[in-house]
């Protein structure tokens, strides 16, 4: 990687610029990535994914610690219902992202912080699409208050070191 | 107000009729505490009471029930007990074969007082039904707040936190041999208050079609946490969403604990499953 583009993606992913996890299941989304990437098609870099096997093995877990660390969004995105390789693995990520929105709602993170999408490998214009839409939506909304209070509580530590 | 002479025949009839144990509480030196009656002659008979101070009953049933393998089991359950079992047998933790349940219905001031949504269980034996007293105050005053003064209102809350894991262990729903609140990847060990908010978060997700409302994380919190009223926020999401109460029909499972039928996640989701 060239100098010019590394500085380019640290920019993008900076202080200042909103910072998004996308959970991508293997079979279906993050093959939709892959094609929105060979299909060079444009979208905001904010983005980081981390594959998994099935949105089914994504724990609420792991959504409330992204939040926690200091992530402005988060994405799943997998198989469209009815098209799951393990068959019904989404059905439970559909059920659990409703209770686990409500739950960041009622703690009072913003509902538009956290986003569900079915993306098929043969979308990747979907993919770029969702992407863009969702960064907009996050940035809208600016940093998270979560994430406000951890570099408070980082600078708070270094300082006493 | 009911008599504990009342409790006592009946106790007395139950392991007439083959529970070779009866779970209650009783008076020792001025406090209540569970005890369990093995005979119908023993001495914890005298200090038997009724009503006052509630217990994880529940909880201790399932450790007696995994120490004494094959033995049955009468109990004297509230309607939150009741609650609990049924929840509890549904998740393999409770053999309903060998429970017995003597039904104690709240009284009127103890409803009020514990806001509870049935201060009754589907059986009385002992007492009058008393009329249901919810209340969402905690969860109003919540709601009606904007977003990021939500979360400070709950930072409060939380900031006062200090980690007894009061909640977890008074829990009758609680029962995991590991605890998600003690993994130091999601929770850092050590720190006082625990990180806003995953720490509460994390109990919260867990207690979603699983609380009973049986309100005893309330009365353990030593810093007054309205603990309750997030589990019972996480309940009325489930019923409109799922149409599911915990602890209510023994028949049908948490939703969040199976797969379902795709009909179903349509209707979850919405027409087109558009979120």
């Amino acid at each position: 990687m060239t100098e010019e583009k590394k500085e380019g993606r640290a920019e993008a992913g900076g202080e200042d610029d909103v910072r998004i996890l996308a959970f991508l299941c293997n079979w279906c989304s993050y093959a939709g990535a892959d094609l929105a990437g060979v299909s060079r098609l444009q979208y905001p870099p904010n983005v980081l994914d981390v594959r998994v096997m099935c949105t089914g093995t994504i724990s609420p877990y792991f959504v409330v610690k992204a939040f926690q660390e200091g992530m402005d969004g988060v994405l799943i995105a997998g198989c469209h219902i009815g098209d799951c390789h393990y068959l019904k693995g989404n059905y439970m990520t559909a059920k659990r992202f409703q209770v686990l929105r409500e739950a960041l709602k009622f703690m009072g993170l913003e509902e538009g912080r956290l986003r569900l999408e079915w993306v098929s490998a043969a979308e990747g214009e979907k993919y770029a699409e969702v992407v863009r839409s969702f960064t907009e939506q996050v940035k809208a909304l600016g940093p998270s208050p979560l994430r406000r209070k951890r570099a408070r509580a980082v600078k708070g530590e270094k300082g006493a070191a | 107000m009911v008599d504990a002479e009342e409790l006592k025949a009946l106790i007395r009839k139950k392991l007439e009729e083959g529970a070779d144990a009866f779970l209650c509480l009783v008076d020792e030196e001025g406090s209540l505490v569970p005890a369990l009656v093995t005979g119908a002659d023993s001495p914890d008979l005298e200090r038997i009471r009724v009503g006052g101070v509630r217990y994880p009953l529940a909880k201790i049933l399932v450790e007696l029930l995994r120490e004494y393998p094959g033995r049955r089991f009468a109990v004297l359950a509230r309607g939150c007990d009741e609650r609990a079992l049924v929840e509890l047998a549904k998740l393999e933790q409770v053999d309903p074969d060998r429970v017995e349940l003597v039904g104690l219905a709240c009284t009127e001031e103890e409803a009020r007082a514990c806001g509870c949504p049935k201060p009754y269980p589907t059986r009385v034996d002992l007492g009058e039904r008393a009329e249901p007293a919810p209340e969402r105050e905690v969860i109003e005053e919540a709601e009606f707040l904007p977003d990021p003064e939500r979360l400070r209102f709950w930072e409060e809350h939380f900031s006062r936190c200090i980690k007894c894991y009061g909640c977890r262990n008074v829990c009758p729903m609680c029962f995991c041999e590991d605890c998600a609140l003690e993994n130091p990847q999601l929770v850092e060990p050590g720190v006082v208050p625990p990180e806003f908010p995953s720490f509460h978060l994390i109990r919260a997700l867990d207690m979603a079609g699983r609380c009973v409302d049986c309100g005893l994380c309330d009365e353990a919190c030593p810093a007054d946490i309205p603990l309750r009223s997030i589990y019972r926020r996480m309940q009325e999401v489930m019923e409109e969403r799922f149409g599911y109460r915990p602890g209510e029909d023994p028949e049908r499972r948490n939703p969040l604990s199976e797969l379902g039928t795709e009909a179903e996640i349509k209707k979850i989701m919405g027409s087109g499953l558009e979120i």
